[in-house]
């Protein structure tokens, strides 16, 4: 087994939680601010389709020249931080490397300053928000932040952004391209992203039902999660703790459709069974298998195929019941909820699950369970047929 | 301005199988060798123009019209889809937001340019999509090079397609010195741009060139950041790495390549590759 890449810090915010501990608490009691984004977007649809929200009271303090998924992201970046008891500045910046997936801070996010171009109302204030937006690809900016000067990747692989963060920083770890690197992923409601989900059809305005019989689709949610990996060397010299290690990392693209998943699920079988095979494990090793479980039908459908074929038996546990589907946030957010289950040993249930779907021959964690193996399978699935793995393991798994 | 100094990072070799590159906008008709343009009907500019710069690298490496189940892409775009948001925006602002484009919003992701090149190329590899403007291209070249040396895949489609965002574009025609620390060429127009190239890390017997002492690094002094050594390209895109060394390329002689974005700096040697 390869333990060359520890996780020796992690931290997270989202609807369940502000803090990786409170985040699975949420997730093993169901509890997480799933609400109307009333005062969040200006869309006609906001007084009918919830997600799954940061409280207020979470970001009060962001400076106004932030935006909410920099700010996630850096408060994230901060409790990995403190939990590998390590300031960023001791560590040698030009060997730390910084990436981020992200969806909504890529793309051209200046929606009110469109508007106000369009209405040929543009002001100065305008004009420096269209400074701030191409002065700063994120993953540099987090970088610059917090005073690294190695290389710096934003991935934009829509919901497969924060999973393939993870696997690529792995990578550059054990290629001997960086000692550590601060990876994650991070996403924010917004206008764009909301409307154009309800435009799809794989919205909800019900709380979302991964994998169940009566599913009807999505929610959106928000938040960051972020890792601090770092190699054995690194780990040695600091005196870090582990608590964790990315093993194995597989990536494919389906080629089939620009919004659903492959029904015969090709490229995600691939993306699983190469990360396995790169871990040195073999199904019979995980506790359980973090799904994409995004409670849409096809979805859902497409893992639960994979999932038999690949992993037999392997418990199922979907997370965006809790946290609402976070996007580019998502893959990183479901690694570090996955790793915090490893180390507690508990496997929570798949909250909104009620009905087995007979025709998916799956039936997700119904009640928070003991485990005992150290091991685990989290993945995404994303728009454009992209499909990301990552094989996990607890702290103790060396 | 933030920082943008990265430390310095050698990489391997590469070889380049194929290369091909366009400014401006591809035309249906450019389609014509390789497949019937109405099936490219839902294809946004961009993807399209990406698309036929990876057909031509790929028909110079002789690998079209089989399937590349161990081919990789690593696709490059600095601002993302514009062209599909924006339109998908104004569906919002014109028509509501009950009758707004839910084509126009699939098309926005970046990761639909991907799944065009995947689609039409019948590639099922692994597939990263790099966005963050100028040093987009040096990243998503990392990632090629991190593909092959995983064993994700044996053969990468590197490439880069760049979009013009209309209200950036508006702000540089009425006043560029505004937006002038910002972009790569403030006194030019902006233009959409794509590049592809096929990378490995073997020679085959159709290798063309060899990119050796490939950096990615660091100008810890801003006045040696503003040195560069890149062709002439008279545009203004956050796809002008690559198309710089596209440019090279077609020169068919050794090159050294110094590019420099917003501080970041790109260093590649090449030569052709002499068939043994």
């Amino acid at each position: 087994m390869n333990t060359k890449v520890a996780v020796a810090g992690m931290g997270c915010l989202c609807a369940c939680g502000n803090t990786v501990a409170s985040a699975f608490e949420g997730c093993l009691n169901g509890v997480s601010n799933f609400a109307l984004p009333l005062g969040r977007v200006q869309s006609s649809y906001k007084s009918k389709f919830p997600v799954f929200l940061i409280p207020q009271e979470q970001y009060s303090q962001k400076p106004d020249n932030l935006t909410l998924s920099q700010y996630f992201f850096i408060k994230a970046a901060q409790q990995a931080f403190n939990k590998a008891g390590i300031k960023p500045e001791q560590l040698n910046p030009k060997r730390v490397g910084v990436i981020i997936g992200a969806s909504v801070f890529p793309s051209f996010h200046c929606f009110e300053i469109y508007k106000n171009w369009k209405k040929n109302n543009f002001t100065a204030a305008d004009g420096d928000g269209i400074k701030a937006y191409l002065s700063s690809p994120l993953a540099q900016w987090v970088s610059g932040y917090f005073g690294f000067k190695g290389p710096f990747q934003t991935v934009v692989t829509a919901c497969a952004s924060g999973t393939d963060a993870i696997g690529l920083a792995k990578n550059w770890i054990e290629t001997g391209l960086c000692d550590a690197v601060l990876c994650g992923g991070t996403d924010e409601i917004a206008e764009s992203p909301y409307d154009g989900f309800i435009r799809l059809l794989v919205a909800t305005q019900e709380r979302c039902r991964p994998f169940c019989k009566t599913r009807t689709g999505i929610n959106l949610g928000e938040g960051a999660a972020a890792l601090l990996l770092v190699n054995e060397d690194t780990s040695k010299k600091f005196n870090l703790p582990c608590q964790g290690y990315v093993l194995g990392y597989g990536n494919t693209c389906d080629a089939y459709h620009p919004t659903a998943p492959d029904p015969q699920a090709y490229g995600l079988k691939k993306a699983l069974a190469f990360a396995l095979k790169e871990s040195g494990l073999k199904p019979e090793d995980l506790a359980f298998v973090n799904a994409h479980g995004t409670a849409s039908p096809a979805n859902d459908s497409a893992e639960a195929l994979a999932f038999n074929e690949i992993l037999p038996n392997v418990p199922v546990w979907g997370s965006k019941g809790t946290t609402g589907h976070t996007l580019g946030a998502a893959g990183a957010l479901e690694a570090v909820l996955t790793l915090q289950a490893l180390n507690k040993g508990i496997l929570p249930a798949t909250n909104g699950f009620s009905i087995a779907d007979e025709s998916l021959h799956l039936i997700p964690t119904i009640k928070n369970t003991q485990i005992t193996k150290r091991f685990a399978v989290s993945d995404s699935l994303a728009f454009g047929g992209c499909n990301a793995a990552l094989v996990l393991g607890a702290y103790n798994a060396a | 301005m933030p920082h943008l100094f990265w430390g310095l990072i050698m990489l391997p070799d590469l070889y380049i199988d194929g290369f091909s590159s366009l400014i401006g906008e591809c035309s249906l008709e450019d389609f014509a060798p390789f497949l019937q343009a109405r099936s490219l009907r839902r294809a946004d500019t961009i993807s399209k123009n990406v698309l036929l710069c990876c057909f031509r690298a790929m028909q110079q490496a002789g690998l079209n019209g089989v399937q590349h189940k161990d081919t990789g892409i690593s696709l490059a775009m600095g601002a993302g889809a514009l062209t599909s948001t924006v339109k998908f925006m104004d569906s919002i602002i014109e028509d509501g937001d009950e009758l707004s484009s839910p084509t126009a919003f699939a098309s926005s992701v970046h990761n639909s340019a991907a799944l065009v090149l995947s689609v039409f190329l019948n590639i099922k590899g692994p597939c990263v999509i790099t966005g963050q403007f100028d040093s987009s291209f040096a990243a998503a070249l990392l990632t090629a090079r991190q593909f092959i040396a995983k064993e994700m895949c044996r053969k990468v489609l590197l490439a880069a397609t760049e979009d013009i965002n209309p209200l950036v574009a508006d702000i540089l025609c009425k006043d560029n010195a505004l937006l002038a620390p910002f972009i790569y060429c403030p006194h030019l127009p902006p233009k959409r741009a794509a590049a592809a190239f096929i990378v490995s890390a073997k020679p085959t017997d159709k290798t063309l060139f060899v990119l050796k002492n490939i950096s990615l690094g660091i100008e810890d002094n801003s006045a040696k950041a503003q040195e560069q050594n890149t062709p002439d390209i008279q545009i203004n895109s956050c796809a002008h790495t690559a198309l710089s060394l596209a440019e090279y390329l077609k020169s068919a002689k050794p090159f050294t390549m110094h590019d420099t974005f917003a501080g970041a700096v790109l260093n590649i040697n090449g030569e052709p590759y002499v068939q043994p």
